[in-house]
């Protein structure tokens, strides 16, 4: 379990807070749905011990991660940045890792052929070599060989095609932990129908609230008594009502970042 | 040990960096002392013995200093990596420290190896004389000694850009230990007299100078003739001990602290 309790975090010493006040607690498979530069990657990156955190506090399975030090097996993510340990071939790199986790490389191995790259392939590139969504592939795959009990996701679907978009949700489906994926794209929400939802705008988190309850819900402007949520959105309220035929169908929306174009009235 | 400590090893030692920065950029140190330098030395063996133990000492501090420069990069370049194997892998902060100084200290040694055969195959081809070192134990243990202030003092310098937030030093911090070898080096010509104890490179060229040739080193003038301050090699040693036990605990607390440093933040020109 992950548990967030009032996490603030700033770049930098007077600017504004990209985190708010960031509330959640982590049990099982959650997908966090928010526009790009809301602040889903810094709050990841604060659980991973990444960033300074200006205050509140993250607990993992009931301890803080600032004591947390050679816990293999706690917690693991998709960050290419995590994964440059050594200038090496990525298939070097898979087995080194999963050798300091006690994960399994033959799992790591396994799934980037099934998601379209050899073992060939990987003996001959470094991670810094392979496209964007090559390292997507690679870093994913990484982060569930480690077989982690909490693993982070960030952007896992990005840049691939959908074919590969498909056999991603196989995977993430089929693992046994809590899994947090960060995500902008909407259409995850008819494929991962028995995850659970929160919402991050602007450094604030929202929810938590079940996929079922949002394949048919709608994005409205209007106050309404029994919306599931009202979100804070460039100084907005932006209402997540069940559907009613009163607003904007959520899944209708390609991603998140068009939710601001509908707060400006578009 | 885990399986990080064997890689290490293999990716520094073949390490281009590493290579131009430590053995190829440091032979053309060799032909100038063997050619340039070495004019005036007498083809008498005491003569060429001390000259051999001035070269080696002076030599081995800048190799070592140059390989410390790619050290201290690749470190920084993985730094967040380092924060998080160290947190959520079996690799704990000491734990870490421990696999990356053996194997640092592998490619080191080897380097040290390589410029010991360089010196004297190319000071026998220079002199006609086959130079080893008097007291071979010595010698290794200050080799010894030498890569592990090398190594502390690169992680250190690392540690301290990532905490102080300033990675666009990075490049001008990397390459610090390499600018004060040559600083150190100015002691061939400068008596820089008991300044010698508190710069450990100079603490270097003493213990190897000691060892090699059996002679007590001066404190500076290496290449100058005239009388000259002699060091206390105890004292150059327990400097030396002491300058690599401090960067070690520091490097210690610094590595619990340190966040990481992304790669774009650090600016490569």
């Amino acid at each position: 379990m992950i548990v967030s309790r009032d996490l603030y975090v700033t770049y930098g010493r007077s600017q504004e807070p990209v985190l708010k006040g960031v509330n959640g607690t982590f049990e099982n498979k959650f997908l966090i749905l928010g526009p790009n530069g809301s602040g889903k990657t810094t709050f990841f990156r604060a659980i991973c011990a990444l960033i300074n955190i200006a205050s509140g506090e993250i607990m993992v399975d009931g301890k803080n991660i600032e004591d947390l030090y050679a816990t293999a097996g706690v917690l693991s993510t998709n960050f290419q940045e995590v994964y440059t340990l050594l200038g090496s071939n990525v298939y070097d790199l898979v087995r080194l890792y999963t050798d300091l986790s006690d994960g399994d490389p033959e799992f790591a191995f396994n799934m980037i052929k099934d998601l379209g790259l050899t073992l060939e392939f990987l003996r001959k590139r470094k991670l810094s070599e392979l496209s964007s969504g090559q390292s997507k592939i690679v870093c994913t795959a990484l982060a569930l060989a480690m077989k982690a009990r909490h693993v982070l996701l960030d952007e896992p679907f990005e840049e691939l095609d959908p074919a590969k978009k498909g056999k991603m949700v196989k995977h993430l489906s089929e693992y046994d932990g809590v899994i947090l994926v960060n995500t902008h794209e909407t259409w995850l929400l008819k494929n991962l129908r028995n995850w659970g939802v929160f919402f991050m705008f602007e450094g604030v988190l929202y929810g938590p609230l079940l996929v079922e309850e949002l394949l048919n819900a709608e994005i409205s402007l209007a106050d309404e008594a029994d919306s599931l949520l009202r979100l804070s959105v460039s100084d907005k309220t932006v209402n997540i009502i069940r559907g009613k035929g009163k607003g904007t169908l959520l899944t209708s929306l390609e991603n998140l970042d068009r939710i601001y174009q509908l707060a400006e009235g578009d | 040990m885990t399986r990080y400590l064997q890689m290490n090893a293999k990716s520094l030692l073949t390490n281009p960096y590493i290579l131009f920065w430590s053995i190829l950029f440091i032979e053309f140190w060799v032909l100038m002392w063997a050619y340039i330098f070495g004019n005036y030395i007498p083809q008498v063996e005491e003569a060429v013995r001390i000259y051999t133990a001035t070269a080696y000492g002076n030599l081995l501090m800048l190799s070592l200093s140059g390989a410390s420069v790619t050290i201290a990069s690749s470190l920084l370049y993985s730094s967040k990596s380092i924060r998080y194997v160290t947190k959520y892998t079996k690799l704990s902060p000491s734990r870490f420290l421990l696999e990356n100084l053996a194997s640092s200290l592998i490619a080191l040694l080897a380097i040290s190896a390589v410029m010991f055969i360089s010196v004297t195959g190319v000071f026998f081809a220079r002199f006609g004389l086959v130079i080893m070192p008097v007291d071979t134990i010595g010698l290794s243990f200050s080799i010894f000694l030498s890569t592990l202030f090398i190594y502390a003092l690169s992680l250190f310098l690392d540690f301290l850009i990532v905490i102080l937030r300033a990675p666009k030093s990075a490049s001008f911090i990397s390459f610090l230990p390499l600018i004060l070898a040559f600083t150190a080096y100015a002691s061939l010509w400068v008596d820089i007299k008991n300044a010698v104890y508190f710069s450990p490179f100079n603490c270097i060229v003493s213990v190897c100078y000691y060892y090699f040739s059996g002679q007590i080193p001066p404190t500076g003038n290496f290449l100058i003739q005239g009388e000259k301050i002699l060091v206390n090699v105890g004292l150059a040693m327990a400097s030396l001990v002491a300058w690599s036990l401090l960067l070690m605990i520091l490097d210690v607390i610094l590595l619990k602290k340190m966040r990481g440093v992304g790669v774009e933040e650090i600016r490569t020109t």
